[in-house]
Order: C-alpha cells, then structure tokens, then sequence
C-alpha cells in the first residue's frame, strides 16, 4: 500500500473513530460516574439530530447549525434531567439487569415519540458552510468536516477529561464513584450531582447528535444503528473511562477502515472488532482502560 | 296534539339517529358486510427499512378503504393486519405465524427484504395462504427448488430483471473498470451476480474491484469511508450500487461531502426509490443513473395521478415505489378472490395464474404460469432537477421497460428448475449464468 493510500484509509479510520467517540463519549462518562449503562443515551443523540436538523432547515445551515448547537443540547440535557429524576434514582441501588431495562424502556418510548413527532422520513441537513469543502492530499480528497468532526473528537475528549480532572466537580465525581455514602457526609448533595453528571452525559449525546446531523440520514433508527459498536468500544477500552473511549474508538475505527480496505480481510473486518472484543474480555474483563468494579 | 308532537318527536330522533349512523342513502356508506376478514403484513415499522415500511403499511390501509368502499371482497370487509418486524428475519418467521394462526388472516402481502421473504415462504406454504409479494424481489424466490412456493405471486421486477437491465446500462455507458457495492444477503448477492452476468456478457473484458469487496454487512454502520476510500483508491470509471434506503442516503451524502463531483468523477448506476430521492431533496446527485420499479412521476396516467392525489391529500407526502406497488398487490389480490367468489387459496391461485390485472403503472400485468413472476416493468433513467414541480429530482433519458422484454426467459428458467446450471450439480451454486441458453 502506497503512502497516499495509507493516509486515506489511516484518516478513514479517523473518520470513524471520531464519530464513534463522540457518540460514546457522553455514555462512558455516565457510566463512570454513575455505575449506570444507559440504553437510552441513543435516544437523546437522536433528539438532537431531529432539532438539529429542524432548526437548520427552518432557518438556514449556516446560523442554524450553530443556533441548532444550543437548542439541541439544551433539549437533550433536559429530557436526561426528566430521566434521572423520575427513572434513574428509582434503580441506582438496583442491579444492572434492572438499570438496563429501565433505561432501555425509556429508549422505546422516546423512539415512539420521535416517530410521532417527526415521522418515518429520513431528514438531512448541508453541512454548514464553515466545515464544507475538501482537501486534496497525495492525489485523494478528504471531506472539511470528517476533519472537523475528529477535532471535535478531540477537543470533547479533553474537555471531559479536563472536567474530571482539574475541576472541583470532577473531584466529586471521581469521589462519588468511590464511595457516595462518604462523600455525602462532607456536604455535597450527592442526589443533584448525580442528576448534574446525566445531564452532562446526556449533553453530551446531544453534542453528538448535532455534529452528526450533517453527515448522515436523520431518522428515527439512528438511536440503535452504532448500539453494537458503542459496546464494543465501551468492551474494548473500558467501560466509564473516557481514555479508553478514545482509544476504544479508534482501535474500532482503524481496524474497520483497513481490514474493509484488504480484499483478504474484507469479510472478516468486523469480525476482528469482535476477535479484539474477546481477547480484552479475556485478559482484562475490565478493559484497556477501565478498572475492576469493586463488590 | 301532545302525542302527535310525541310521535314527530320520535320521528325525528329516528331520523336524527340513522343520519348519525350514516344513513345518507349513498352507495358506499350503506354497503354492509357479511363480516370482516384480515389480511396480514409483516413488515419494519421500525430498524433499517423502516420508512419502507411505512410507506406499504399507509398504502394498503388506504387500499383496503378503497376496496371496502366498493363493497369489499366477497361480500366482506377487509382489514389490514400489520405488525412490525424491525427489519429482522426472525420477527418476520415468529410475525408470520402469529398472523396466520392466532389473526387468522386469509391472505397476507409480502414483506421488505429477501432474507424476511426467504424465511416466511415455507410457514404460507404449509398454511396455503395467498402470498402477493410487492418488495422482496430475489429471483430465487420463485426459482429455487427449496422456495418453490404455490401459492407465492411476485408483482415486483425481480433481480434477474433489474440486474440484467443496469448491467445493460453500464454496458451502453461503455464503462471497462466497475467498483461493485452491495448489501451482503440475498437479494445483494442475486442482484449484483445479475448485473455483473448482464456487464460481462456484453463485454468480456470489463474489470472489477477485487470479489471479496463487493459486498458490505447488512445492515451496516452509518459510516461509509471504507467504501468511499476504496472507491477514490480504486479508481473506477463506473460504480455499481444496489445499497438502498438509509445506507444510500449516507453513502451519497458522505461522498459529496469528500467530493462535490464525486459522481461526476465517478459515474455511477444505482438502484434507487422515491424515498431515497425524498431523503436527499435536492442534494440528490444530478446525472446518477438510476433503476427503480415505480416511480410515480415517470408511469403518469389518469389512474395513477388520481391515486397520487388520494394519498398525497390523506397523508401529506408523495406516494413511493412501494406505495404503489402494494396498492396493485392488494387489489390484485381482491379481484382474484372475487372471481373466484370464495376465499379459498387454490381458487384464488387459479385466478391469479396466467391471468391480467389492471396496473397502477398504467398497464396490465399478467402472472407467468411457470414461475408466478407478474410482467412488471422496471423504469431506468439519469437525475434531473425537477423543476420545482417536486422536493426532489426526477429522471430524464428515461424510459420504462417493459416487463415481457426483461424477465427471464422460459427457456433459462426452465434450466434453472431442471437443475442445468449448476456447478458440479451442487444445487447451493445454482445461478441462470451458468445455463446453457445463457452461455
């Protein structure tokens, strides 16, 4: 394989990455956080790929992506309030079996409603002026926005890494996943920093949902289309470690991007993602980047 | 005095109470029925071809209204019976039994994908339940030995004929370097061997992107890059694509996204629909060439612009390919089980066989005896701006082959049943190129 060849499949799997991170991103943020697998998390990166899309068809790509941006996350910060305040903090102390379910309820319902309000029809939207175009390299044209989309990736990656870290919240966070009883003692109002974290983690989602909008058919499957995925990624780095995200993603992303790219891998390219699956459930149940979740 | 008022007050609320009921003395509204009988659909409300589904699920209610409002079938009324697969095979087989042993239905229309329809036609056969398929299309459906159904009716251009037609349309392109992308299961895998059958046939010399690549998983992620990066490495004069629905949405949407002239630089002959130009509005790709199976806009005839009319004012959006197609299939279905004056599946079968039913598509189709493949016709054009008249692009350069001209003929399908086109007699390699006629 040339080197221009190379980068385009390199940047393809880039490409793929990226968009599987900022979809997962929020969903691995609430489960580190919280101990929660949230089945819904789909739901609200679909919500704000329809307001998204509405907003910017009502108004125009150019502001209407942007004002987009703020209703989307918005709408989708304040269906995850109304989730955790009357689903999640009935099935914290639950098993997961139980958080599954309920969360995946949840799914069904909003996908019923979303069919309700906006119907069956894919909608798609331009992608806004300022991401738009391409870049030619080594005789081989990449879109703006794939490469706007993996910095986005990043900048949401370090954004949240930077949150946990560096950040008082992040301090509450990190000491809630430890023990809440705890840190409930020194003050802090566990209930509404746990509703504070699922309101991130569903903004989120919301981010991935507008950023995804003008890339892709907006319909009302988009919630479960990357659910296999997202598992796998989650399997793979670590489920609730925002590093293990990333590198989750990007070991899906350029293992799909080249093993589709060799004609002798080509019906086995995501069987490997799956192979890779296994061997970390096997090694290192908790994943590249997780750790083992105490009893 | 007062019990006359008594009276003309019973009078009028006798007459108040059948208003109410809809007595208004016209035709329809006081047809009455000797009942109510259930014809059933499986199909994706929801998962990947979900706006298929929804599309077939508004047609033929609206079908069933209008059949009923013409005193129904038989004396009864019909009634839909719809259940959603989520685009899966094995919702589709536990649909299927639900439908005909708990619903109880007489007859049932067919479902979206080949895997669905491949999985059902056992379970209808052994029911001996009238099956009117108007989506799936494999030609192995009617063709091979484990399939063969009685009572299995196909109104939809098969793959035989739609791959055999782009096959054709890439052959009079000139193209000699193809890239070739399909959705891995049957109807991919039939419709794509059809083409490439077709292509070669009539040039022997063109090359393609190495086999092994042709085909993606189904349903796949919504990401296309490995495809479009393999489309730009390769260097095609010419795509191939049979991916439809939210996979073509994305993968057209991608690839102007890494190109404006993606498709100018890389022509490309693709199966698309009514909802896939919807989708897409005007961001459609202008040039594309394309077959589809029933295009409204281009099959205008007085029958069919009404029947637009109906639907678009009953549910605000303009009817697909397979609105149309399931309208035929439910009607096609009423007029034989009024011939034969009974519900019963082989008297209706013997109605159906060998027999010409009015179109939508502005022709009458007759169902081949042999194979129970209807002559349906396949539109083939390149895209155009509408104009205005539509939300999206219409076709130009078209023209609307005709059914007898594409399907195949006796003589292949009759190696095909006979077992001549085979490698090794293995049945499972069964495929019409290897037929002696073919050859």
């Amino acid at each position: 394989m040339d080197p221009g060849k190379f980068l385009l499949f390199a940047v393809g799997g880039l490409s793929l990455a990226a968009y599987l991170f900022i979809v997962t991103a929020g969903l691995s943020l609430v489960f580190g956080a919280l101990r929660v697998i949230n089945m819904a998390h789909g739901s609200l990166y679909m919500i704000a790929a329809f307001v998204t899309v509405v907003v910017a068809n009502q108004i125009g790509v150019a502001a209407g992506f942007f004002v987009g941006l703020l209703v989307a996350i918005l709408a989708a910060g304040a269906v995850g309030a109304v989730i955790e305040v009357i689903v999640l903090r009935r099935v914290y102390n639950q098993e997961h079996l139980v958080q599954l379910l309920g969360t995946y309820a949840v799914a069904l319902i909003i996908s019923g409603l979303v069919r309700l309000i906006w119907g069956a029809n894919y909608r798609t939207m331009p992608e806004p002026s300022l991401f738009s175009g391409t870049i030619s390299l080594f005789g081989y044209s990449y879109a703006r926005y794939n490469l706007f989309m993996i910095a986005a990736a990043l900048v949401i990656g370090a954004a949240v890494y930077l949150m946990l870290y560096r950040t008082g919240l992040g301090r509450n966070i990190r000491a809630a996943v430890a023990d809440s009883q705890l840190l409930s003692t020194t003050g802090v109002n566990v209930k509404l920093l746990f509703t504070t974290v699922f309101v991130i983690g569903a903004g989120l989602a919301g981010l991935g949902g507008v950023i995804v909008a003008p890339s892709q058919a907006v319909g009302s499957t988009m919630d479960s289309d990357i659910l296999v995925l997202a598992f796998a990624i989650s399997v793979i780095g670590g489920l609730g470690s925002i590093v293990g995200s990333l590198v989750g993603s990007l070991i899906v992303g350029e293992v799909i991007s080249f093993g589709l790219a060799n004609p002798a891998t080509n019906a086995f390219a995501l069987a490997f993602v799956f192979l890779i699956m296994v061997a970390v459930l096997t090694v290192r149940p908790w994943g590249l980047f997780g750790t083992p979740e105490m009893q | 005095m007062i019990r006359l008022s008594k009276a003309l007050a019973l009078v009028a609320a006798a007459v108040l109470f059948v208003a109410a009921c809809g007595g208004n003395g016209t035709g329809s509204a006081t047809t009455t029925f000797k009942g109510t009988k259930k014809v059933g659909i499986s199909l994706p409300l929801t998962g990947q071809s979900n706006l298929y589904g929804h599309a077939k699920s508004q047609a033929l209610r609206l079908a069933a209204e209008d059949i009923n409002a013409k005193g129904g079938v038989n004396g009864y009324k019909i009634e839909m019976d719809v259940i959603d697969d989520g685009t899966t095979v094995p919702k589709a087989v536990d649909n299927v039994n639900q439908l005909i042993l708990q619903d109880q239905v007489i007859a049932m229309m067919g479902s979206v994908t080949s895997g669905q329809c491949a999985a059902q036609t056992p379970i209808v056969k052994q029911n001996k339940i009238v099956y009117i398929d108007s989506t799936c299309n494999s030609y192995q459906l009617t063709l091979e030995p484990d399939l063969l159904n009685p009572y299995w009716v196909s109104i939809v251009p098969n793959t035989y004929m739609e791959g055999t037609s782009a096959g054709a349309e890439a052959a009079k392109l000139g193209a000699k370097k193809i890239f070739i992308v399909s959705p891995n299961y049957l109807f991919g895998t039939s419709e794509t061997n059809a083409f490439v059958a077709a292509l070669t046939k009539k040039n022997p010399n063109v090359t393609f992107n190495d086999k092994s690549t042709w085909y993606v998983p189904f349903p796949t992620n919504p990401r296309w890059d490995s495809t479009i990066n393999a489309i730009q490495a390769f260097q095609p004069d010419l795509v191939y694509s049979n991916i439809f629905s939210q996979d073509q949405v994305n993968f057209v949407k991608q690839a102007l996204a890494v190109d404006p002239n993606f498709f100018t630089k890389y022509q490309m002959v693709t199966l698309s629909s009514i909802d896939d130009f919807n989708a897409l509005g005007p961001q459609y790709p202008q040039g594309m060439h394309v077959y589809m199976r029933a295009p409204f806009f281009q099959l205008s005839n007085s029958k069919l612009d009404a029947w637009v009319s109906e639907y678009k004012t009953k549910y605000n959006e303009y009817p697909s390919d397979w609105a149309l197609m399931d309208t035929d299939a439910l009607n096609l279905w009423a007029q034989a089980a009024n011939k034969a004056g009974t519900f019963d599946s082989d008297k209706v079968m013997s109605q159906i066989l060998g027999k010409s039913f009015s179109s939508l598509r502005g022709y009458n189709f007759t169902v081949r005896t042999q194979d129970h493949q209807a002559n349906v016709g396949e539109t083939i054009g390149t895209t155009t701006d509408s104009a205005g008249k539509y939300p999206f692009v219409v076709l130009k350069d078209s023209s609307n082959l005709k059914g007898d001209d594409i399907m195949m003929s006796t003589t292949l399908m009759q190696e095909m049943l006979d077992g001549k086109c085979e490698k090794g007699g293995d049945p499972k390699t069964a495929n019409f190129a290897l037929c002696p006629s073919w050859k």
